[in-house]
């Protein structure tokens, strides 16, 4: 391994880094306010990246547009969600079995219908640009990686200022922060709670449209990356957007350097032995909010 | 003998007795070898689904990960089988292999509390998936099979099936009415007061996980020995661990009996209604699972109750306990 491999290496999981920021800042909103472990987010992923084959193959719209078009689509479509399941459930200030096992079963039933409407087999999204890349010096990058990571910067850097400046962003950060003093000031839970869902949703599908461009998928897709998703949460300390940043590029990182030392086929297994690794050794010391929450479980 | 808290009535004490002795007599009499068939299924099933409840419903604990046990016990059975030992020591030795690896499990996992300690299941089952997939010694990815000399003779998977299934239920019964029962119960409605009462919630823990762990891997066992053929993807699936999660929940978590019916139920759709209309099961399962945590979080059993209205004048408490499991309640605890 020369300088010019390490580089690559590094560049490529910076990439990636942004894909899997995209993907895990909708799961964290959503266990940040409402304090679930929203295990259907693997299943908005799925539909995510169908959606932006649909919008390509039926009526010819570049993928990139169809992962924004995603957004107020998946928006609606997790506010109805909120509208006729999750407001159901028992509130509570630690996650509930009753909010995770809910949200699988869920899962289970959008991964159904993605069975039932394009069958199992693999599909991709693949347009001229997902074919060609670019010479950066001596590394070759593919352009549509580029892209993929530029959407997914731009998206987080709006939500952020979404959460920093808006009256919207304000009240769920008091909702995160402590809900009965929230609404104690005057904060609307349930309004900001489907919101928030809301939010959450439309960023799972948005990314789920990224990661589509970058990989194949059938009805089954989001399963990986579900846990990949909890890897980042837990690593950023469950609840900030730039937590989620740095956990990203924590996996990304840890990802893409194993490689070097392990062989491929064991490469599923590495972000699930660092999933338990993180929950068992780094509440505890990181993030005091973090060990709050783990005490009241 | 007192009855757990969960079962009332003198027709309870009865009635478990009958149904294990039809269940012995039925090969005997002239029924039809699908019907035998798919009570074998169904009491493996249900092994799985009583064993689960052990750790799940009254511990409390939450699994995704039971997967491992049973795909343990699998493969165990079968390599003892292949170096020529009796199946019956096959099964026990899945057994001992599933309860060391629970402790493997347990020991990391038990420390988190809750949600995470479901998660970190999930992790663990795809973790062992993935190995299991790579180790040459059981064949890889592309599966394994079992070569039994003799004849093929379904009375004996059935009565081993049987056996599991009653000694599953047995262990429960036994558990829920002993100390060690009532500490797992103290454990799973308030950790912190369970510590201080003098129960060691982390022992407890690791010691009904590989209980449980056992009894899974028994039935892993059985349920290789009849199918002769399995591989990672079928045995380790993610699908299994959900399986075997799914079953009290239906049936109704934390009772016995509620897992045994939940059991019944899964085995008797699985086979039957999954057979029919196979590109529906997880819509199925899905909406089965929503309907109950929104509507009857005490699963079938608890409809049952409700429909013969026996929860309010036989069983005060004994919901307080679920509601702990569903997370009600819990909300006071906050400080401001």
């Amino acid at each position: 391994m020369d300088a010019i491999e390490y580089l690559d290496l590094l560049l490529k999981s910076l990439l990636l880094a942004g894909v899997y920021a995209a993907m895990a800042v909708g799961m964290t909103v959503v266990y940040g306010v409402m304090k679930i472990v929203n295990l259907a987010h693997a299943g908005f992923l799925m539909l995510g990246a169908y959606f932006a084959l649909e919008m390509y193959e039926r009526f010819h719209i570049d993928p990139v547009l169809g992962a924004v078009l995603a957004l107020p689509v998946f928006f609606l479509f997790g506010m109805l969600i909120h509208k006729t399941l999750v407001r159901w459930l028992p509130k509570s200030d630690t996650p509930t079995l009753a909010s995770l096992l809910l949200m699988f079963g869920f899962w289970l039933v959008l991964q159904n219908i993605g069975y039932l409407v394009w069958g199992n087999e693999d599909r991709s999204i693949l347009t001229p640009l997902t074919l060609s890349s670019v010479q950066l010096g001596q590394i070759s990058v593919p352009k549509v990686n580029l892209i993929v990571f530029a959407c997914a910067v731009v998206c987080m850097i709006v939500l952020q200022v979404l959460f920093r400046r808006t009256w919207f962003g304000r009240s769920m950060r008091a909702l995160i922060q402590n809900p009965y003093a929230a609404q104690i000031v005057g904060v609307d839970d349930e309004k900001t709670s489907r919101l928030t869902f809301g939010i959450g949703t439309a960023f799972a599908g948005f990314a789920g449209a990224l990661l589509g461009m970058l990989y194949s998928f059938s009805p089954d897709f989001g399963r990986q990356f579900l846990l990949r998703s909890f890897v980042i949460i837990v690593l950023g300390g469950l609840d900030s957007v730039s937590g989620v940043a740095l956990g990203a590029i924590v996996l990304a990182i840890v990802e893409t350097f194993s490689i070097i030392k392990i062989p491929a086929s064991y490469q599923p297994a590495i972000s699930f032995a660092l999933l338990v690794v993180v929950l068992l050794v780094l509440p505890k010391g990181l993030a005091s909010l973090f060990n709050r929450k783990w005490r009241a479980a | 003998m007192k009855l757990p808290a969960t079962v009332g009535g003198k027709l309870n004490l009865v009635f478990p007795w009958i149904l294990l002795l039809i269940l012995l007599l039925l090969p005997v009499t002239s029924v039809s070898d699908n019907i035998l068939r798919l009570i074998f299924i169904t009491a493996v099933w249900t092994t799985t689904s009583v064993s689960w409840n052990l750790l799940g419903g009254m511990a409390g604990q939450v699994s995704f990960g039971f997967a491992v046990f049973f795909g343990l016990g699998a493969y165990t059975t079968a390599l003892l089988m292949q170096y020529g030992h009796s199946p019956y020591f096959g099964f026990l030795g899945g057994a001992a292999v599933a309860a060391l690896a629970s402790f493997f499990i347990g020991l990391p996992t038990f420390r988190l509390r809750g949600p995470y300690f479901v998660i970190a299941t999930i992790g663990v089952t795809e973790a062992v998936r993935v190995i299991m997939n790579n180790i040459d010694i059981t064949g890889g990815a592309s599966g394994y099979r079992i070569q039994e000399a003799g004849a093929f003779r379904p009375n004996d998977h059935y009565y081993s099936a049987i056996v599991a299934v009653a000694l599953a239920v047995g262990v429960s019964i036994l558990v829920a009415n002993s100390r060690f029962g009532l500490a797992l119960r103290a454990i799973k409605q308030d950790e912190d007061a369970a510590c201080d009462i003098g129960v060691n919630p982390y022992t407890s823990k690791l010691w009904i996980h590989a209980i449980a762990a056992a009894l899974t891997g028994i039935a892993g066992g059985i349920y290789a020995r009849r199918a002769a053929f399995f591989y990672p993807g079928d045995v380790f699936a993610f699908q299994t661990g959900i399986s075997i999660l799914l079953m009290p929940v239906i049936g109704g978590i934390g009772t016995v009996w509620g897992a045994v019916l939940g059991g019944v139920v899964y085995g008797v759709v699985e086979e039957e209604l999954v057979a029919r209309y196979p590109n529906i099961h997880l819509l199925l399962y899905g909406t089965l699972l929503i309907v109950i945590i929104l509507l009857e979080p005490g699963g079938l059993l608890g409809l049952l109750r409700r429909l013969f209205r026996r929860k309010s004048s036989e069983n005060p408490g004994s919901n307080g306990a679920d509601d702990v499991l569903w997370g009600r309640g819990r909300v006071e605890k906050r400080d401001l």
